[in-house]
């Protein structure tokens, strides 16, 4: 973990400082949110969480005295939490960045499902598959990623999921729900391809529960508000984006508190976080990239278009799952063969 | 797999059975170059048996040099796009990755000769695929380009006219689902007109400097802009024509000032196509983008689209 001289943890600022100016660079211009009062349905996954952050600090205390480097770094890995200090320093360092953020009334997901529908950002960056349940028009993941990792920022559209899976939102969130979400528990043998397929057979949750407990197929666990859990979804408490919170403005950075901040009180280099504010400065600058969407809009498809890409969609899914099939039967008959003949 | 490897199969069938040589239309007798031109119910019914497959886009270029032009003006911004043919020419639209510039490219059916299309049809090329084919053609080259009904594979044939050189490339081609953009008409505050290297020039110039380049119009003429960490620079045009050199004028048309800022990276970009074309033109309208267009012969175009960047300055 990094820390400065005095002991105190600044791998978050290092991270949100780095990151952010990462971002920037890319001419991108973020918005932070952050999480507010979880949402009462959520203390139960808190409290798992929380226990797991137990069991890890018992372990690095474990690791600590028997056990090697690596084991240590494992474990303190796993105890990293984030603190109300955390938030307000990585808050503060934001103000001085010139960067808006805005804490949300609850589950930070939904408030930027909010913006981005309103239209006052693009997208929600986020690794929580949360966020398309609360119906954010487009939704990126591995965003922050780091560059060494080379992996591609995804960009997940919901109307073109809903319209892959050939759902409604209603249906797709009920989905999500019997997938696993962070509010229920998951029902024990229901796994990816289970849950896709009793959705589409019974089209709502309260006809799978009435199933489940006619049939007594799966246990349903008891305490399972399921209801409760969609209303999270639908109605999650959230700042409206015309609310006056969500006026926000990118300005210059603060140079002389940046430096106070993070090189007097923090340790940072100077050189460093000069260099840093003078790339944000310079985004400032230089002005914002639109996009031909907000000019152009895109055609719609005619009919006779759509029928022709499913039919060869589904051509696609087909000829994949006869290669697998094949493929399996050569494996098959590969092992059926005694080894070392040819 | 299957199916494409059973058509291909009957189309060998049928070519051994009729004996026909690829490139027929020059050499074949005029009753089979009319029957690969009878409409496809006909042509079933005819060949009850095999699925029978013929010629349906068929489109010669007097020089493959066009061709490899566009292509190679748009294969940095583009990947991979359709050509939409129809009867009234070959269309290409695409954006490019980041959804900023779009190009949009026709090529009139009066640009070719002769030109044939009997039904839409996209046809989803790789452009890098293609570059490697183009690149066998010689830039005198008569240039064919053929497809047969739901194709695999777009053929193209290049013709040498000086000796009897015949070359013969079949592209794979690809299933391409692409969003198709409606651009609506507008009647543009500035229409400048200028050499096509003028343009260039501007753009490699200031490029040293910034990364992007504002474009102000007033009746003063025609300001481009930049400023960046080792300095400022500007260049100004005003209209004039120059009866010996027409090639070389500058015509400013202003309805309203105009100010609005680019990223020049796509505008050098959008200069490899200053071969094409001896003047481009350029067509701004305060907060929309940018249209950059190469006339090219016969009423065909290539146009680029830029989305403005947008600052915060109040």
């Amino acid at each position: 973990m990094l820390t400065n001289e005095d002991g105190e943890t600044t791998s978050h600022l290092m991270g949100m400082f780095y990151r952010t100016l990462r971002i920037v660079d890319n001419g991108i211009k973020p918005l932070y949110v952050f999480d507010g009062a979880p949402p009462k349905l959520k203390s139960g996954e808190l409290a798992k969480r929380f226990q797991r952050k137990a069991e890890a600090t018992e372990g690095l205390e474990e690791a600590k005295e028997t056990g090697t480097a690596e084991d240590v770094e494992k474990f303190s890995r796993r105890t990293v939490r984030v603190t109300r200090e955390h938030n307000a320093e990585c808050q503060r360092l934001l103000k001085l960045m010139g960067i808006p953020f805005i804490i949300a009334p609850t589950e930070a997901e939904a408030q930027c499902a909010v913006l981005a529908r309103a239209g006052k950002v693009y997208a929600a960056a986020s690794e929580d598959m949360d966020t398309l349940c609360f119906d954010s028009p487009v939704l990126l993941r591995h965003l922050t990623f780091s560059e060494q990792r080379k992996e591609p920022i995804q960009e997940i559209f919901v109307d073109k999921v809903l319209e892959g899976l050939n759902m409604d939102r209603k249906q797709f969130v009920d989905l999500c729900i019997l997938l696993g979400c962070d509010y229920l528990d998951p029902v024990p043998k229901v796994g990816p391809s289970t849950a896709l397929k009793l959705i589409r057979e019974h089209k709502t949750l309260e006809n799978f529960v009435e199933y489940a407990q006619k049939t007594g197929k799966f246990a349903i666990p008891e305490d399972w508000p399921y209801k409760d859990a969609r209303e999270l979804f639908f109605n999650p408490d959230v700042r409206p984006a015309d609310h006056e919170d969500c006026e926000f403005k990118w300005d210059a950075p603060d140079v002389d508190g940046l430096v106070q901040f993070l090189v007097t009180e923090k340790g940072f280099s100077e050189d460093r976080v000069r260099a840093g504010a003078a790339r944000l400065q310079k985004q400032l600058k230089s002005g914002q990239q639109a996009r031909l969407e907000g000019f152009f809009k895109p055609v719609p498809k005619t009919e006779e278009q759509v029928k022709s890409l499913k039919r060869k969609n589904e051509a696609k899914v087909e000829e994949k799952k006869k290669k697998v099939k094949e493929e399996k039967k050569e494996k098959k008959q590969a092992k059926g063969k005694p080894r070392g003949g040819a | 797999m299957p199916e494409a490897s059973s058509r291909n199969s009957i189309n060998a069938k049928y070519k051994t059975r009729l004996a026909i040589p690829p490139h027929f239309q020059q050499t074949t007798p005029a009753k089979i170059t009319k029957l690969s031109r009878t409409p496809r119910s006909l042509a079933a019914f005819c060949f009850q048996e095999i699925s029978f497959s013929y010629t349906l886009l068929e489109a010669r270029l007097e020089q493959a040099d066009l061709l490899k032009k566009v292509v190679d003006a748009i294969k940095d911004l583009v990947q991979d796009c359709n050509f939409d043919c129809n009867d009234s020419g070959v269309a290409l639209q695409a954006m490019d990755n980041s959804h900023v510039a779009l190009v949009s490219m026709m090529l009139k059916a009066e640009s070719f000769s002769p030109y044939r299309c009997d039904r839409n049809v996209a046809l989803g090329v790789n452009l890098t695929s293609l570059t490697k084919v183009l690149r066998a053609a010689q830039n005198e080259d008569i240039l064919t380009l053929k497809a047969e009904d739901a194709p695999d594979v777009l053929n193209l044939v290049f013709e040498s006219s000086a000796s009897d050189r015949l070359s013969e490339y079949d592209l794979k081609l690809m299933d391409i689902d692409q969003e198709h953009l409606g651009i609506p008409d507008t009647e543009y505050a500035a229409t400048i007109s200028m050499p096509s290297t003028e343009f260039k020039r501007i753009c490699m110039d200031l490029m040293a400097l910034s990364e992007s380049v504002s474009i102000e119009a007033s009746k003063d003429g025609v300001k481009f802009t930049c400023a960046g960490d080792i300095g400022n620079g500007a260049v100004t045009l005003r209209s004039h024509s120059n009866v010996d050199k027409p090639d070389l004028d500058v015509d400013i048309e202003l309805t309203e000032p105009v100010s609005l800022t680019f990223s020049l990276k796509y505008l050098v970009n959008f200069c490899k196509a200053a071969g094409l074309s001896k003047s481009v033109k350029l067509c701004l309208s305060n907060e929309v983008p940018l249209l950059v267009e190469y006339a090219l012969a016969g009423s065909s175009y290539l146009r680029f689209y830029l989305a403005p960047k947008i600052g915060d300055e109040e």
